[in-house]
């Protein structure tokens, strides 16, 4: 029994983070159709970015219970800071064909990588047990830390925001408009050039906190920038490519997925995760959620 | 006559919205069928059904005997009907020799060849050079398609719908974007050219009435999804309500010249 | 003036082995290998207009072929390891195609980046089978019979395998360009430019799609038999996504709307990214930077900017 509820935490933790991740892409792709293969590059920044500012925090004698703060702090920023000006750059390709727009956030995941291995260097780094600093929770017979707990509510606060904000704010509404149809919005008014940035950066916060929220319980490498990309890809498939609730549901699937295969048959781990991806794209191309395309 | 085309109580819904309401129609070799009416009257429906695109919800439709419905472009193409658009459909890349090409190599059906040289084939450049000429693109065979201006593009859409050699021919406004002076040309253009292609019959969507009381064998009038007048111009003309449900109130140059 | 062009080049790799260090003829040999599997790629890619984010998955196939044939089969002849492994891709591409066909765009490329890192995943993970993350064992093949035992590795590569993968190039390139001015290649061109018009002018798109796709398998893992014989071995990250991410970069660097583009590409790449590896260990960063300055200013690649240089020659 308590095999079963870790490998649920752990999924259901993992698919806290993946969701993040995925929300990200969804609204770029579903405003903006582009899908930004730096994703994951976006996360990898985040979660090394985090690390730093957390050991920066605890030399200045921030108490180490403060680093979840510190770790939202950090994803917060860096998102705001690289977001607009990645968002610069893609707009030289935005009227252009697909393929291009593919190519230059390709382009970005083989820069990003190096500027990782620049700043950090080429060994995997973490941040030892700080996550003990939370302690565990038990609940019934099982005990789960807490700070997994705490991030799979932090999750699921974002969800609900980024909901209201979409469904509720004159911001979300425009949003969703100019997803739907982007000529329609200008001529109503709504200033698309500022909508894509903001909407970018939105996708880049969402990416780079991500990142930030695992680094206690997972090292932060240089193959996570490429890796997490496929795990990110297979989400907004199942889900369906633009839709916010299909990234929810889609980010549960493969986080439990995930944990249940390692436990079990690890050989099956990634396989069984793109075998459901190929088959849903078979089925139902749309995914869970999504619009139906050619 | 046997009929070439025809639809026998076609009707198609979606969801509750009625779109076709028991369309019966024939269309027989020698002529020149116009499908007129106002916007929303389903001719857009029935075109789709009529070329197999859409399958009715009730009803059939058959060409040369055959039952088409939903069969797609790419079957429809080979049992020999083609269909031109309204909204010009070109290979933009691809220059005017080419885009007229890729029709006649697709009608002989020789398109798996992998080695052959598509440009040193005689018989194949002659034949492009043929349809070119009837719609006068002769002069732009070398040109790249998105070059052309918006009349030869759609000149060019239809000069490779008739490449195909195909028995009918369905032209969705044709003259549309064009104007209004080369319009006549254009249409007298068509007409002579399918005679000479071997065209059995065309089917005309158009909105332009002048057009339609020219050079229609019949018209079919729809509106709201049922067929409203089915009739030579000349009887078509002189019916005052069938003018008005169709036209408005353009009555004044057609009641004086039908 | 192309086929001035043409030639030249060909003298200038003739005589490659000769004049030049074997380190350089070495990094011809990739070269080649990509070259192949460019021309295959960019049939489904610049003539067709599908992008797949999947083609290693091919070149993998042509690796592990050879490796499987020659460590764990004991098949020698060159010849057979190619058609072999070229068949093994062709039979994988028919699923893989048969999904992937029905849909385009950027569907078509999430599609083929999954089935690229299923065949990682299983590459990786079955290390029974695959030899997991250190792969199989290459040996070297013979050519037309003949093993060359009196010679090195480097001997062989530089020599009589350098000569055989050249004239291997040559050939299948006769062969693509062919194929491209060929009936079926304007149905192609005419798929990538409207699909739907095509339809209408009685076009079967999806299989014309599909043969497009097997043939680029087909390439892609002759190229990948070549890289393998080179390294001397076969190994799962050749079908990680980023090398595919690697084909299209060198297809759009060489320039993917042109025949020779690719080729130039192969090239230009494998020598770039060489001497970026010599003179920095952020050699990623600067070929990254320069996919960005093409893709922003010189999408149409080397061969755009040759083609523009050469316009403004004449003119002056």
């Amino acid at each position: 029994m308590t095999a079963f509820f870790d490998i649920v935490i752990g999924g259901v933790f993992h698919a806290a983070v993946l969701f993040l991740v995925a929300a990200g892409l969804q609204l770029v792709f579903g405003v903006q159709k582009i899908v930004n293969l730096a994703c994951g590059s976006f996360y990898a920044l985040g979660a090394y970015f985090g690390i730093s500012a957390v050991q920066w925090a605890m030399a200045a004698g921030l108490p180490a219970a403060l680093f979840l703060p510190v770790l939202l702090a950090a994803g917060l920023v860096l998102g705001l800071l690289i977001g607009p000006a990645i968002e610069a750059l893609l707009r030289t390709v935005y009227d252009r064909d697909e393929a291009f727009q593919l190519l230059l956030t390709f382009a970005l995941v083989l820069m990003i990588q190096d500027v990782l291995r620049f700043f950090w260097g080429a060994n995997p780094q973490q941040l030892g047990n700080l996550v003990m600093e939370y302690g565990k929770l038990t609940l019934g017979t099982v005990q789960v830390p807490a700070y997994n707990v705490l991030v799979i509510l932090a999750s699921i606060a974002i969800a609900l925001g980024i909901g209201a904000f979409l469904q509720r704010t004159r911001f979300g509404r425009s949003l969703r408009a100019t997803a739907e149809n982007r000529e329609m919005s200008e001529a109503l008014g709504v200033n698309v050039r500022w909508m894509y940035a903001s909407v970018f950066t939105l996708g880049t916060v969402l990416g780079t906190v991500g990142g930030a929220l695992v680094v206690p319980t997972a090292a932060a490498s240089l193959d996570m920038p490429v890796e997490l990309v496929v795990e990110a890809f297979a989400v907004v498939v199942i889900g369906g490519l633009g839709s916010m609730r299909g990234a929810l549901v889609g980010a549960l699937i493969v986080g439990l997925m995930r944990a249940a295969a390692i436990s079990w048959y690890a050989e099956l781990e990634m396989l069984a995760i793109y075998l459901v991806v190929i088959v849903v794209l078979i089925a139902r191309p749309a995914g869970l959620f999504g619009r139906p395309v050619e | 006559m046997t009929a070439l085309i025809a639809t026998e109580g076609v009707s198609r819904s979606y969801g509750a919205f009625v779109a076709l309401d028991g369309v019966s129609l024939s269309i027989a070799e020698g002529e020149l069928v116009s499908i007129v009416g106002p916007n929303g009257a389903g001719k857009t429906t029935l075109v789709n059904v009529l070329t197999g695109l859409l399958e009715p919800t009730a009803g059939v439709v058959r060409f040369k005997g055959e039952d088409i419905a939903g069969i797609g472009p790419v079957r429809l193409a080979r049992r020999g009907m083609a269909r031109a658009f309204q909204l010009v459909h070109i290979f933009p890349a691809l220059t005017v020799a080419e885009s007229i090409a890729v029709a006649v190599i697709s009608q002989t059906g020789r398109s798996l060849r992998l080695f052959a040289c598509a440009k040193k084939d005689a018989a194949l450049r002659a034949r492009v050079r043929e349809v070119a000429a009837i719609f006068g693109l002769e002069a732009k065979l070398d040109s790249e398609a998105r070059l052309l201006s918006q009349g030869e593009k759609k000149l060019l859409d239809i000069a490779s719908a008739f490449a195909l050699s195909p028995e009918v021919i369905l032209l969705d406004e044709p003259t549309s974007g064009v104007s209004s002076g080369d319009k006549h040309g254009i249409m007298r253009n068509v007409i002579d050219a399918a005679g000479r292609a071997g065209v059995k019959a065309i089917i005309l969507v158009e909105h332009d009435m002048d057009l339609v009381a020219e050079y229609s064998s019949r018209i079919v009038a729809l509106t709201a999804g049922k067929v409203l007048a089915d009739r030579p111009p000349a009887a078509f003309f002189s019916d005052p309500e069938i003018i008005a449900a169709v036209v408005g109130k353009r009555v004044g140059k057609l009641a004086q010249g039908a | 003036m192309k086929l001035a062009f043409i030639v030249a080049t060909l003298l200038v790799l003739l005589a490659l082995p000769s004049v030049a260090q074997p380190y350089y003829v070495t990094l011809v040999l990739p070269a080649f290998a990509y070259a192949i599997a460019l021309l295959g790629f960019n049939l489904l890619f610049g003539y067709t207009g599908l992008l797949s984010f999947g083609h290693a998955l091919f070149v993998a196939i042509g690796a592990y072929g050879a490796a499987v044939l020659s460590s764990k089969l004991g098949v020698r002849s060159f010849e057979l390891v190619l058609l072999l492994s070229g068949l093994a891709a062709v039979a994988a591409a028919v699923p893989v195609a048969l999904l992937s066909v029905r849909y385009v765009r950027i569907f078509f490329g999430i599609l083929t980046l999954a089935f690229g890192m299923l065949f990682h995943s299983f590459l990786f993970k079955f290390y029974d089978l695959t030899g997991g993350d250190t792969g199989i064992r290459v040996l070297r093949p013979s050519l037309f019979g003949n093993g060359y035992e009196a010679l090195d590795k480097t001997a062989f590569l530089v020599g009589p395998f350098y000569y055989y993968c050249l004239a291997l190039l040559v050939a299948l390139a006769i062969a693509m360009w062919r194929i491209v001015h060929s009936p079926f290649g304007l149905h192609l061109a005419a798929i990538r430019e409207n699909p739907r018009k095509a339809e209408y002018l009685g076009v079967r798109v999806r299989f014309f799609r599909l043969i497009a796709f097997l043939i680029s398998a087909f390439y892609c893992a002759v190229g990948g038999t070549i890289l393998a014989i080179n390294t001397g071995q076969a190994d799962p990250e050749l079908a990680y996504w980023t090398h595919s991410g690697e084909l299209v970069f060198m297809t759009v660097l060489g320039g993917f709307a042109s025949f020779f583009g690719p080729l130039i590409g192969a090239f230009a790449f494998i020598f770039l990214k060489s001497e970026l590896m010599g003179a920095t260990q952020y050699w990623r960063f600067w070929l990254g930077a320069i996919l960005v300055l093409i893709v922003v200013l010189f999408p149409r690649g080397l061969v755009g900017i040759g083609q523009a240089l050469w316009t403004k020659v004449r003119r002056a």
